[in-house]
C-alpha cells in the first residue's frame, strides 16, 4: 500500500493535512448568509433579507397600510389631472 | 478589513434607509397566512394605472412584452416593472458574493446588514433608472413637460420603493417563506383567473361589439351573441389574438400540470439515525433542486440584454430605418401593441404567435439554448453557494445524527447526486418553457412555470410550519383541515 | 490544429456527457404515481383557482375606479 502513493507516507499525511486545512478555509468565508447558519436564500427560495439593520424601523403593518395609501394618492393625481383638464 | 468594498457603499444609507422590523416571536400560523395573502394583494392593486401619461397611441410601444409574466409586471401601470428590479438585484448580487466578487463577510451581522440594505438601494435605483430609460424613450408620450416627468418619476420609483418593502415584510418572517415568489404565485395565478373567467367586457373591432376578458366566459357568450355563427364563436374563443384565447389558456394549464409532475422527481435516499436503532427514513432530492430560480435568473439576464438593445436603439439611435445603429442591431418594428425586435435581438425574442416562428426560425434554437446555458450555469453555481450543496446537506446530517444507509460518507454519495441534479432540472425545466414560449404564449408560459415552483416552494415551508405550530389553526379548520 | 481539435471535441462531448448523465439521473428517479400525481394536480389547482379568485376581486375593484376616472 505505501509504495503505492509516490513520496511515501508522510507526503499522504501533508497532502491531507493541506486539504484539511483547504476545507476549514472554504468553511470560515461562507458564501451566503445560509451557509454561514443565518437563514437566506436556500436552494430553491430567494430570500433578500434576513436581518435587522440599525435603519429607520418601521412596522409591517404601517407599510402595508402606506402602501395602499400611495396607490390611493395615485387615484387621487387622477381625479386631480380630470376635474383640472390639462395641468401637466 | 482594509480596502474598498463594494458593500460599505451602503453604509450612509443604512441611517434612513426604512427597515422592517424582525416579529419578536415566531408569528401564529393564522398572521403569516393573512400576512402573506395581504402583502400579495396589496401587490395586486398596485397594477393601477399611471398618471400623467398620454392617453393616444404613440410611436414606441412594449419592447419587453415577453419578459412581464415572469415578474409580475403590467404596462403602463405603477407596476411597469414588476419585481424585476429587487429579484434580479438579489440573484445576481447574491451570486456574486457567493464567488467572494464582492467581499461579505456573513458571519458578521453587520456585513449581512450592509449586504441587505446594498441590495435594497440598488433595486430602488434600478427602478428609478428603467423610470427614466421608459419615459426618455418616448414610451409614456412624446413632449412630456417637466411636471410629467416628475410625476411619472415619483410614481415608478414610489411604487418601486412600496413593492421592494412588501417583499421585505414577508422575508423578515411575518410571512411564509420568499416575499417576491409569493408576489409572483400570487399574481399569476390572478392573471390565470382573468384570462380564463375574466368578466371584463372590453370594446372590439369598430362595430361597438364587446368581448370579455375571459377565454372561457368568451367561448360561453359567443354562443350566445346574435352576430356570431356557432362555428364562428368556437373558431374566435380559439384563436383571438387581441385577448386571450382557449388556445393559449390550455397551454399555460398543461404547462403547469408538467411543472407539477416534474416537481415531484425526486430520488430518495434512505437515511438512518446513527443514535437511535432501527429509526430509518428518507431523504428525498428533488430533480428540480433550484426550484424556479434558474428560469428567474435567465430572465433576469434577458431583460437587461433587451433594455440595454432598447436603450441603444431607441434612446441612442431613435429606431431610424437605415441609421447605423439599425442596420447593426436591427431595430425595432412597431406593431398595433408590441415594439418586435429585428434581427440580432430577435434571436433572443420569443415569437408572439406559433406561426410567427418562421419569420426567424433561428430563435428556435438560440433562444432555447440561452434558456438552458444560462438556467444550467446558474443552477450549477447556486446549489454551491446557497448553503445547500452536499457539503452543507451532510454536514447537516451530522448535525442531526444522521447517516446515509449503506453510505460511510454522505458527502460523497451527495456531491454524486445533488450537481447533477440541479443541472439537470435547470435544463428541463428550460426545455419547457422554451416550447411554451415558442408556441407564442408571449411570457405566460414562463410565468406559469415560475408561478407553480413559487407555490411548491412556498407550500413546502407552509407545510413544515403547519406541522411545527402543531396543526393550531383556524384557518386551517374552516377549509376542512385540507390546508397542509 | 491538434489543440483546436481537442478544444473541439471537447465543446461537442460537454453536451453530450451532460445528456447522457442527466438522462442516467432521470432513469433512477422516483416519478410519482398516477395517484399522487393526481392528488397534487386537484390540490395545486384548487389553491391556484381559489387564490387567483381572491386576487381578481381586488382587479375587479379596479375597473369601476378606472371607468371613473380614466
Amino acid at each position: 500500500m505505501d509504495s503505492s502513493v509516490p513520496g511515501g507516507q508522510r507526503t499522504l499525511q501533508k497532502r491531507r493535512n493541506a486539504q484539511l486545512q483547504k476545507e476549514k478555509k472554504a468553511n470560515q468565508t461562507p458564501a451566503s448568509p445560509r451557509q454561514a447558519g443565518f437563514g437566506g436564500s436556500s436552494s430553491s427560495i430567494l430570500k433578500l433579507y434576513t436581518d435587522e439593520a440599525n435603519g429607520l424601523r418601521v412596522d409591517p403593518l404601517v407599510v402595508l397600510f402606506l402602501a395602499v395609501a400611495f396607490v390611493f394618492s395615485v387615484v387621487a393625481l387622477h381625479v386631480v389631472a380630470k376635474v383640472s383638464g390639462k395641468i401637466f | 478589513m482594509a480596502g474598498f468594498r463594494l458593500i460599505d457603499l451602503a453604509k450612509p444609507f443604512l441611517a434612513f434607509v426604512p427597515e422592517i422590523e424582525l416579529p419578536y416571536d415566531n408569528l401564529p400560523f393564522d398572521d403569516k397566512l393573512v400576512i402573506t395573502l395581504t402583502t400579495a394583494l396589496i401587490y395586486l392593486f398596485g397594477q393601477f394605472p399611471l398618471a400623467g401619461i398620454t392617453k393616444e397611441s404613440v410611436d414606441v410601444k412594449d419592447p419587453i412584452f415577453f419578459l412581464r409574466g415572469v415578474f409580475a409586471a403590467e404596462p403602463r401601470t405603477l407596476l411597469e416593472f414588476g419585481i424585476f428590479p429587487p429579484i434580479a438585484t438579489a440573484l445576481i448580487l447574491q451570486l456574486l458574493a457567493g464567488f467572494k466578487l464582492i467581499k461579505v463577510n456573513f458571519n458578521q451581522r453587520t456585513d449581512r446588514e450592509l449586504f441587505q440594505t446594498l441590495i435594497k438601494i440598488v433595486s430602488i435605483g434600478s427602478y428609478a433608472i428603467l423610470a427614466n430609460i421608459f419615459i426618455a424613450s418616448g414610451y409614456y408620450g412624446e413632449d412630456l413637460s417637466l411636471m410629467a416627468k416628475f410625476l411619472i418619476n415619483s410614481q415608478l420609483i414610489g411604487a418601486g420603493f412600496f413593492v421592494t418593502l412588501l417583499i421585505e415584510v414577508i422575508d423578515k418572517g411575518h410571512g411564509f417563506a420568499s416575499g417576491a415568489m409569493a408576489i409572483i404565485a400570487i399574481s399569476l395565478s390572478t392573471g390565470l383567473v382573468d384570462d380564463l373567467f375574466g368578466v371584463q367586457q372590453i370594446p372590439v373591432g369598430q362595430e361597438g361589439h364587446r368581448e370579455p376578458r375571459g377565454a372561457v366566459i368568451n367561448l360561453l357568450q359567443g354562443f350566445r351573441a346574435k352576430h356570431k355563427t356557432f362555428l364562428g364563436a368556437l373558431v374566435n374563443a380559439f384563436q383571438r389574438d387581441y385577448l386571450p384565447n382557449l388556445t393559449s389558456g390550455l397551454l399555460v394549464i398543461v404547462l403547469g400540470g408538467t411543472v407539477c409532475y416534474l416537481q415531484n422527481i425526486r430520488t430518495e435516499l434512505s437515511i438512518r439515525s446513527t443514535k437511535a436503532r432501527g429509526m430509518s427514513n428518507v431523504y428525498p432530492i428533488r430533480l428540480l433542486y433550484t426550484g424556479g430560480l434558474s428560469l428567474l435568473f435567465s430572465y433576469s439576464i434577458l431583460f437587461y440584454i433587451h433594455i440595454l438593445g432598447f436603450v441603444i436603439i431607441q434612446l441612442i439611435g431613435g429606431n431610424q430605418e437605415g441609421s447605423i445603429i439599425n442596420k447593426v442591431l436591427g431595430g425595432y418594428e412597431s406593431t398595433e401593441f408590441f415594439y418586435l425586435a429585428r434581427f440580432p435581438l430577435s434571436l433572443l425574442t420569443p415569437p408572439t404567435s406559433f406561426f410567427a416562428v418562421f419569420k426567424q426560425p433561428l430563435t428556435v434554437v438560440t433562444f432555447s439554448a440561452f434558456l438552458i446555458v444560462t438556467g444550467v450555469w446558474f443552477a450549477t453555481n447556486w446549489q454551491e453557494i446557497s448553503g445547500s450543496s452536499s457539503r452543507d446537506v451532510s454536514k447537516q446530517f451530522k448535525e442531526q445524527d444522521v447517516a446515509l444507509a449503506g453510505h460511510r460518507d454522505a458527502s460523497k454519495e451527495l456531491i454524486r447526486i445533488i450537481p447533477v441534479a440541479s443541472a439537470t432540472g435547470a435544463a428541463t425545466l428550460a426545455v419547457l418553457v422554451a416550447v411554451g414560449e415558442l408556441l407564442g404564449l408571449k411570457g405566460k408560459g414562463a410565468g406559469i412555470v415560475v408561478a407553480v415552483c413559487s407555490a411548491f416552494a412556498i407550500l413546502e415551508v407552509v407545510t413544515v410550519d403547519f406541522q411545527q405550530t402543531g396543526g393550531q389553526s383556524s384557518i386551517a379548520q374552516m377549509l376542512g383541515g385540507r390546508a397542509a | 490544429m491538434a489543440k483546436q481539435n481537442a478544444q473541439f471535441d471537447k465543446l461537442v462531448e460537454t453536451p453530450l456527457e451532460f445528456v447522457k448523465e442527466g438522462n442516467q439521473f432521470l432513469q433512477k428517479c422516483k416519478k410519482p404515481s398516477k395517484k399522487e400525481y393526481l392528488k397534487i394536480i386537484q390540490a395545486v389547482g384548487i389553491g391556484f383557482v381559489a387564490v387567483g379568485v381572491i386576487g381578481y376581486i381586488i382587479k375587479l375593484i379596479h375597473i369601476p375606479i378606472r371607468y371613473l376616472i380614466v
